[in-house]
């Protein structure tokens, strides 16, 4: 497993793909701030439940702001990692090797985990330095301890995106194709971002939506006392779905033929 | 006896209703280069695969370096390298990054690759990246990757495919070079076995999913060796002569027909002798039966190979 580990870090630090997604994270927070400045300079009033991030404080908010953008950046960045290597046919390379199939899923599993980890924090940083250098950095109102505050938001937030990162690697190795893999983790992203404010209006299906993880990054309040109370629950949902999915994984991989 | 490195036993693999490989059955000792030929689609690559746990079977055993359980397979497994179809390479890195990734994989050291990539004549690639390679240089760095673990057991998918032919040249060279410096037991396809006649120990030729015919290296050079054809209506006037002659190695094939093994730059003397004892010649000469004929006559005459 660690020599895997090893071969990926060998491989990301080559990699063009990895480079424009911390490029993409790293300007992301600059247009937004600029963006929000000139929104601000025409007049506009800077509401938090509206616009998540109006401070350097509220920048922890940066992954609940850009939950969308996050998730389909990161889906296309494993759906290359993955798919490429079956498409150059490089997963032979190690798995003939009497690598076990379990141990190659879960190191790009980690590998995965720990390049949104850092896209994520790159962001988180980014967007807390260039808001408190606009704005200040503040307080997020309902919140009088902050650092706990800011530990257990950004940890819930980043669990919430590990969870589709573990469904985005089950999909690419399902799919054993960048572009194909790319096209359904798009659907998955959309479905469950959107499905959720359609069951929401029904009585029925209004608790199905709570075991999407999307439900509570694009439709919970991550800045008030409602939503800190539902975190637990978030953590919950999000280490089930990585639980279920690579297990899932893992076990239809076991069952590939590989070309 | 040398130790069996591979033994398939019954092997088979079906794809819907198509079975690509039927109950296939080879021995590969340690030392052997041992050449599978087939047709495209004869399922050469997905025997291969097999044997690397790329793909299971359907039926039927595998034994590698003596293991036969799944375990036992797996742990095997990392005393054999492969390149199977296309080769299989990071296009964005240098030579010496795919190799380091290989290292990693194979958890072993980085020290050989120095030496690997003098052997692979690609020490001076420097900061050129893989996709910039020709296909004989990315065929060089695939055997390079497989060669960085030390494998005792190598497999070798169409190595030669697409190459020119000073690159078959090269790369037959490179091949004899492993076995005879590292004493690598290799097991390589193609679909020609002309190719494949100038470096295997022994064949197996696979047809359709069968294996139809193991031979070699003396035996197949014994069915296609070069004779003296020679065509009369009086066979046993002639032997009679070629006693004379003092010449032992023939054989009578027919009524008319007699095949000389020995002699060959001499069918003048031959024929003179026989046409001074009145014998009625209709045909005299050297011929040999090509691989590619041999192959298809086993094959059943498919014209593509």
């Amino acid at each position: 497993m660690f020599n895997l580990l090893a071969a990926e870090k060998i491989k990301l630090s080559r990699s063009k793909k990895l480079m424009i997604v911390i490029g993409i994270f790293l300007l992301l927070p600059i247009i937004q701030v600029v963006n929000t400045q000139l929104n601000v300079s025409n007049g506009k009033e800077l509401v938090q439940a509206v616009d998540t991030v109006i401070n350097g404080a509220s920048g922890i908010l940066m992954i609940d702001k850009n939950g969308l953008t996050i998730l389909l950046v990161i889906s296309a960045f494993i759906s290359f990692f993955i798919g490429e290597e079956f498409q150059n046919g490089t997963i032979r390379n190690a798995l003939s090797l009497g690598r076990s199939r379990m141990h190659y899923y879960l190191s790009k599993l980690a590998t995965a985990a720990i390049v949104s980890l850092l896209g994520v924090f790159v962001l988180t940083a980014m967007g807390m330095i260039s808001f408190s250098i606009v704005f200040g950095f503040g307080s997020v109102a309902e919140i009088s301890n902050y650092l706990p505050y800011a530990m257990k938001t950004f940890s819930t937030l980043y669990l919430l995106i590990l969870a589709n990162v573990s469904v985005y690697v089950m999909i690419s190795f399902q799919t054993k194709n960048s572009g194909v893999s790319m096209v359904w983790c798009f659907l998955y992203t959309i479905a469950t971002g959107f499905l959720p404010d359609i069951f929401q209006q029904t009585e029925n299906f209004k608790h199905v939506s709570d075991w999407f993880t999307e439900t509570f990054l694009f439709y919970y309040d991550f800045a008030s006392i409602e939503g800190l109370a539902t975190y637990p629950e978030m953590n919950l949902v999000s280490l089930i779905t990585i639980l279920l999915s690579s297990t899932l994984g893992i076990i239809l991989f076991n069952r590939t033929d590989i070309k | 006896m040398s130790e069996t490195i591979l033994k398939s036993m019954n092997v088979s693999k079906i794809y819907g209703k198509h079975k690509a490989l039927d109950k296939v059955s080879i021995e590969i000792k340690r030392g052997m280069i041992y050449g599978l030929i087939g047709e495209n689609g004869a399922g050469k690559s997905t025997f291969m695969r097999i044997i690397m746990g790329l793909i299971t079977t359907d039926e039927g055993k595998m034994e590698l370096f003596g293991e036969t359980d799944k375990k036992g397979l797996q742990h095997a497994r990392r005393r054999m390298g492969q390149s199977i179809e296309t080769p299989a390479l990071y296009p964005e890195l240098t030579a010496r990054e795919n190799l380091r990734v290989q290292a990693a994989n194979g958890g072993v050291s980085e020290r050989e690759i120095d030496d690997l990539l003098h052997l692979m004549k690609l020490e001076h690639t420097g900061k050129k990246k893989a996709k910039n390679f020709s296909l004989g240089m990315r065929q060089r760095l695939a055997i390079a990757s497989t060669l960085i673990t030390n494998p005792e057991f190598l497999i070798l998918d169409e190595p030669t495919n697409g190459l020119d032919p000073s690159g078959i040249v090269e790369m037959r060279e490179i091949i004899q070079r492993l076995v005879n410096e590292r004493g690598i037991t290799v097991l390589l396809s193609s679909h020609l076995l002309d190719e494949l006649s100038q470096i295997a120990t022994h064949y197996g030729i696979l047809h359709k999913g069968k294996i139809i015919k193991e031979i070699s290296k003396e035996d197949l050079a014994l069915e296609t060796r070069q004779y003296v054809e020679l065509e009369t209506s009086e066979v046993q006037q002639a032997v009679t002569v070629l006693d004379e002659l003092g010449v032992k190695d023939y054989e009578v094939k027919s009524k008319t027909e007699i095949h000389i093994y020995e002699r060959l730059d001499d069918v003048a003397t031959i024929n003179r002798s026989l046409v001074l004892a009145n014998l009625d010649v209709s045909r005299i000469g050297t011929t040999r039966q090509k691989l590619e004929d041999y192959f298809l006559q086993l094959t059943g005459g498919n014209r593509h190979v």
